[in-house]
């Protein structure tokens, strides 16, 4: 057959195609590289010492180790409820199903400072909860308890919506056929379940962590910004900024963001740890290419 | 093992999926479960297997009932048209999983399953691929793994859900062949559903035709074939032509053809149709039968198809008819030929019961 019949026509010339790509870079640039390079350059514009004093300060430590705390505690969490609610939702029907998905979804919905407010409403000293707290001795909101709780309702979405659809493209036959190869419950769940999901799930943890390190709003209502004991990263950042410490406040930012470039970084380690895996999926879509 | 349904009936919402199913699977059979989508065929193999639980109705195995066992203690291996590997395990690890999920006490010491899950890859002829992954393979390659996994548990019931459906013709001819000669050596109970007549034919004992939930024909595959009990598995096994019956002074004719021997002509039914399948129509010379004339002629490997169109048909509606290709090298069909047509056998239907 002649070469001329069976050659597919090019999309695009030459220029056009370069006309896209400088488009996308530039956006890129704009959008995502400049400003982590203002946030870096902004925290060194004092000078290597003054940065390093900024960050040394003990209530900048303090909002670093307040942060870890409360993302230490709220991923954890909805990694125990997403993977729960994403394997009920995509692998089983049951009554209220698609009640429990809005349900999932309401904290997207709803502003980040009502769900803080709410919190205020429920264990506040005139809220729901107030005289049996006080009574107890406990304190939840403008304490570490209420930031958990916050940053936990906000982060709530995030593992449980990664999952549901890989789960659910994924289909029922890998745990059936598990089971009928003798496999329990649990064994079904790890061992098949569990590794079929894992980028996913890793990709909706690093999500999650992420949200839960810099939320903003609900945070903000409940901690009360006690300086040193309930002001976490992104508020401590905002004090400074409103104290005219400008340098102070994007040395903190830098490490905020410092700690999202270290979540990537994970990522990307796990991943080159799995050679087989990824050996395995070059296989699959040059099979599907050609 | 033996399985036996009673009253077996199975509801999704409004549709009910199975409906009042008995059937009786003795020891060593190799069955076909065998209809149109959405008969009810997958829903049964899952209600043998333990997926899904009738609404009513009872599974016995080996004479005791089932219905309520959980899948693990059935003693069965499933095998899904999509072959369900596990796609982070090696070939190995999958065919080994029946076996290391076992609770400790029976479970196999790690060299015992080392020589079982190599005994069984080169039962499937696979014994080069335990380090390789799923995506590797090809996908008769990925079946024959899966049967090996399903086999790795000594199961007493083999079930296949349409699994050769997303094979190429080629590997799928090879499998079933396979298939056949595994039961054969091995001697489980085997049940396997398809949609594909040729497939059930060419490998089962017994064919099981199902249509809308229910059991339409029990029967051996050229029994079914050549004694269809309803149009509708008349027509679903194999290719036929569909002819009106005309009853004339207590006479019955198809075109000027008389027909009226045919015992099973239902004189009461207010309209018959008479079924014929290709290679029961004769085409010879034009004065020796119903006069036609050919508008196409395909060579079908072995066999030659002919289109024919008679007086009284809708021209979009040709009859076919099928020859040997000996035949068709010696008489030379031509497009437009004048021929007569007679008919070797055929098998009468109320129309009105045919309509579905």
């Amino acid at each position: 057959m002649a070469a001329a019949e069976t050659r597919i026509p090019r999309p695009l010339p030459k220029t056009g195609r370069l006309v896209l790509i400088a488009v996308a870079l530039t956006f890129l640039g704009l959008f995502l590289v400049l400003p982590l390079l203002v946030v870096f350059v902004q925290a060194l514009s004092k000078g290597v010492s003054a940065y390093a004093s900024a960050i040394s300060d003990p209530t900048a430590w303090a909002a670093v180790k307040l942060t870890l705390l409360v993302a230490a505690i709220a991923v954890p969490f909805n990694l125990v409820f997403g993977v729960a609610a994403a394997w009920a939702i995509a692998k089983f029907e049951f009554r209220g199903k698609s009640a429990l998905i809005t349900l999932i979804d309401l904290p997207f919905a709803v502003s980040p400072v009502i769900a803080g407010l709410v919190f205020i409403l429920l264990f506040g000293a005139h809220g729901w909860f107030g005289g049996t707290l006080r009574a107890h001795h406990i304190r939840v909101v403008f304490a570490v308890p209420g930031i958990v709780l916050a940053t936990i309702f906000v982060t709530f979405p995030f593992i449980a919506r990664e999952l549901i659809p890989v789960m659910q493209a994924q289909g029922k036959d890998d745990e059936e056929t598990a089971v009928s190869l003798g496999a329990t419950g649990w064994q079904t769940f790890w061992r098949v379940t569990l590794p079929n999901i894992r980028w996913g799930l890793m990709y909706g943890v690093l999500l999650c962590n992420a949200r839960a390190m810099g939320e903003f709003g609900a945070v903000s209502v409940v901690s009360g910004h006690i300086r040193g004991l309930t002001d976490t990263m992104p508020l401590h950042v905002e004090i400074l900024y409103n104290e005219y410490s400008y340098a102070a406040a994007f040395a903190v930012a830098s490490l905020l963001a410092l700690l999202a470039l270290l979540t990537l970084a994970g990522k990307g380690f796990l991943e080159w740890r799995q050679p087989e895996l990824r050996h395995a999926a070059r296989r699959a879509r040059w099979r599907e290419n050609s | 093992m033996s399985i036996a349904l009673r009253g077996i009936a199975k509801q999704f919402g409004e549709f009910a999926a199975v409906k009042d199913i008995d059937l009786d699977v003795p020891t060593g059979a190799l069955i076909a479960l065998l209809g149109p989508s959405g008969c009810g065929k997958t829903t049964l193999l899952r209600i043998i297997a333990g997926l899904d639980t009738p609404d009513q109705g009872q599974v016995l195995f080996d004479g005791r009932d089932a219905t309520l066992w959980p899948i693990r203690d059935r003693k069965v291996g499933f095998v899904f048209q999509h072959y369900a590997l596990f796609r982070h395990m090696s070939v190995f690890e999958n065919v080994a999983f029946g076996l290391k999920v076992k609770p400790r006490r029976e479970r196999p010491a790690a060299s015992e399953i080392r020589k079982k899950v190599h005994a069984l890859l080169e039962l499937v002829q696979l014994g080069w691929s335990g380090d390789r992954y799923p995506a590797q393979l090809s996908g008769g390659q990925r079946q024959r793994v899966a049967l090996a996994r399903a086999l790795a548990v000594d199961p007493d019931v083999l079930l296949l859900d349409e699994p050769f459906g997303a094979l190429d013709s080629q590997v799928r001819h090879e499998l079933r062949r396979w298939l056949r000669r595994l039961h054969d050596e091995l001697h489980f109970t085997s049940i396997f559903v398809t949609h594909d007549q040729q497939e059930a034919i060419e490998v089962a004992d017994t064919i099981v035709v199902l249509n809308r939930g229910r059991i339409e024909q029990v029967g051996v595959p050229g029994e079914v074939y050549d004694l269809p009990t309803s149009a509708f598995v008349h027509r679903f096994l194999g290719q036929v032509n569909e002819l009106p019956v005309r009853l004339s002074d207590g006479r019955a004719y198809l075109g000027p053809i008389d027909v009226s021997p045919a015992a099973a002509v239902n004189t009461g039914a207010v309209n018959n149709i008479a079924l014929i399948r290709p290679h029961e129509i004769e085409v010879g010379p034009e004065a020796a039968g119903w006069p036609a004339i050919v508008t196409a002629v395909r060579v079908i490997g072995p066999v030659v198809r002919l289109d024919l169109s008679v007086q009284g048909q809708p021209a979009n509606e040709p009859l076919e008819a099928e020859i040997s290709r000996e035949r068709y090298e010696g008489e030379r069909f031509a497009v437009g030929q004048k021929v007569g047509l007679r008919f070797r056998r055929w098998q009468v239907y109320p129309a009105n019961g045919a309509a579905a």
